[in-house]
């Protein structure tokens, strides 16, 4: 399990490190594809297979499709890395260094203990559900009302932009 | 230790199903084809062969029947011919991309076939047997998300073509996929709704007479739909606009060749065996013949429902290749108005309808 983790970690730090410095957009969205589908990897190695196989549809499948997909249809191109100034160096240096001393007590934390596998019953669907519906009930409505303010939203964004576009256009 | 060894034989033999059937899908498709069209198909490779040898006449016999019945030509020499053709990369794209995206267009199909279960349970010498690979509680939602990740190969291929009729090609494949997998998430729901369970195997068993598909009314409009979502999905039949060659070439894999093309076509004829078993095991029973019971546990009724279910997902390839070489090419927004005015709508009262069913 141990092993599995830490080839799992290994993965999910060196794809998250691509993501930010490739410079090719479509790369980068690749590698965090990479990344995310690691994190579901874990999540299946942690047997909660449930919240696995849904950080594949939810992240890896819809979202990064998404990006992917407008990548490819605005055919961004290769950004060209800008030598940095002085005074930007100095101040994302300690922006990362101050980000590092923040995060080293919690990683003291999460390497003294590996995770164990969830208990066989709290891993499958029946029990996810059980637990969305009862303990975490309210949190679980109120994701949905936002989802469905943002597809409302959505909607409204798009058809102002339709109507007021003159010319072609049948809709 | 044996526990590892059942696991190495279980992949060993779901690898070389999807191998066999996609290969058989192949000359269905090649001869079929031929059949359909009134020509006569692959028949020259292998059928002249002779021998003097007196000891090796049956074995020439059989090699003549089979490369008259174009089986050596789909089978070996189109294998030949891809491993030693050129392998061709576009200028400007990084060998690495261009050869990585006919894996991913393959690796997610594998792996949804290691969630399917292709027997009923058995035991050999005191060891309970589950035929199928992964026995996972999710693993219905386990194979949406592997059809949702089928997209990036295609995606990928179009871009890594480096010219415009790749780049469209994967443009349409992708919307395409995103558009009727929409359909296909909420007629998974339906049906998981209909059985109360996401385990395949227990999806099977729960089917009455092997007959899942007169189960509730919602069951026959969540097969139409799913079969159509999948003829979709495999980017075939009347949705191939992602590779229509009279627009776009080869649309996607146009700048393919060799073994990576072979890989696209493998991971195409793998779908189609793939959404055949989906729907022979959430519709029509898998391995279960309609009023007939076999006794449970043994290996040779085991073998007898691997067959039946073999039999049953032949079936629906070939009646997906059939519908693909007889239907007309959709126009792109007769595709686009099919998947989200008509399956999207359909299955979202579906859906509805089966809740009902299920509180009722």
């Amino acid at each position: 399990m141990t092993y599995i983790f830490l080839l799992l970690a290994l993965v999910m730090v060196a794809s998250a490190l691509a993501v930010v410095t490739l410079h090719n957009p479509l790369h980068s969205a690749l590698a965090l594809i990479l990344n995310l589908l690691t994190v579901a990897a874990l999540f299946a190695a942690l047997d909660a297979h449930f919240l696995a196989a849904v950080q594949i549809i939810v992240y890896a499948g819809a979202i990064m499709v998404l990006v992917v997909f407008l990548l490819m249809l605005l055919n961004i191109k290769t950004e060209k890395p800008k030598p940095m100034g002085k005074f930007l160096f100095v101040l994302s240096a300690a922006v990362g260094v101050s980000f590092l001393a923040l995060c080293i007590p919690a990683f003291n934390e999460a390497f003294r203990i590996f995770p164990d596998p969830v208990h066989e019953l709290e891993g499958t669907v029946k029990a996810m559900g059980r637990i969305l519906y009862t303990e975490y009930v309210f949190p679980f409505e109120a994701a949905s009302v936002l989802i469905l303010a943002a597809i409302v939203g959505a909607v409204m964004l798009a058809k102002r932009s339709y109507s007021k576009g003159s010319g072609h256009g049948s809709n | 230790m044996v526990e590892l060894l059942i696991l190495l034989i279980k992949l060993f033999v779901v690898f070389n199903l999807i191998m066999g059937l996609a290969s058989i899908c192949t000359w269905i498709e090649r001869k079929g084809s031929a059949l359909i069209q009134d020509r006569v198909g692959a028949n020259r490779a292998g059928a002249f062969v002779e021998t003097d040898n007196i000891l090796l006449k049956p074995v020439f016999y059989v090699l003549r029947v089979l490369g008259m019945l174009g089986i050596i030509n789909t089978l070996v020499n189109d294998g030949v011919k891809a491993l030693t053709k050129e392998d061709f990369v576009p200028e400007g794209v990084s060998n690495f991309m261009h050869s990585l995206a006919p894996f991913l267009a393959v690796f997610p199909v594998f792996v949804a076939f290691a969630l399917l279960p292709f027997a009923p349970d058995f035991t050999v010498s005191g060891y309970h047997i589950r035929a199928q690979v992964a026995p996972l509680d999710a693993g219905l939602l386990f194979i949406f998300a592997m059809g949702s990740m089928a997209v990036y190969g295609v995606a990928l291929a179009g871009w890594t073509g480096n010219n415009k009729f790749s780049l469209l090609g994967g443009l349409r494949a992708a919307a395409q996929m995103i558009s009727y997998e929409l359909a296909m998430g909420v007629t998974f729901v339906t049906v998981i709704i209909t059985y109360g369970t996401l385990d395949l195997y227990e999806i099977v068993e729960r089917q009455q007479y092997g007959l899942g598909i007169l189960a509730t009314i919602t069951q026959p409009i969540s097969f139409i739909i799913l079969f159509v979502v999948g003829m979709a999905e495999t980017k075939r039949g009347p949705f191939d606009l992602p590779e229509s060659e009279s627009e776009l070439v080869a649309g996607y894999f146009t700048e393919y060749s060799g073994m990576k093309f072979l890989l696209f076509w493998l991971g195409e004829f793998a779908e189609i065996a793939l959404f055949a078993a989906i729907i022979v095991l959430l519709f029509f029973g898998g391995w279960k013949i309609p009023f007939v019971e076999l006794p449970a546990g043994s290996w040779l009724s085991a073998l007898i429902g691997h067959a039946v279910l073999m039999g049953k997902i032949l079936f629906f390839c070939v009646l997906q290749i059939v519908l693909r070489w007889t239907l007309p090419r959709f126009r792109y927004d007769q595709l686009m108005h099919l998947g989200w005015k008509i399956l999207l709508p359909l299955s979202m009262v579906n859906l509805v309808v089966a809740a009902a069913l299920k509180v009722l």
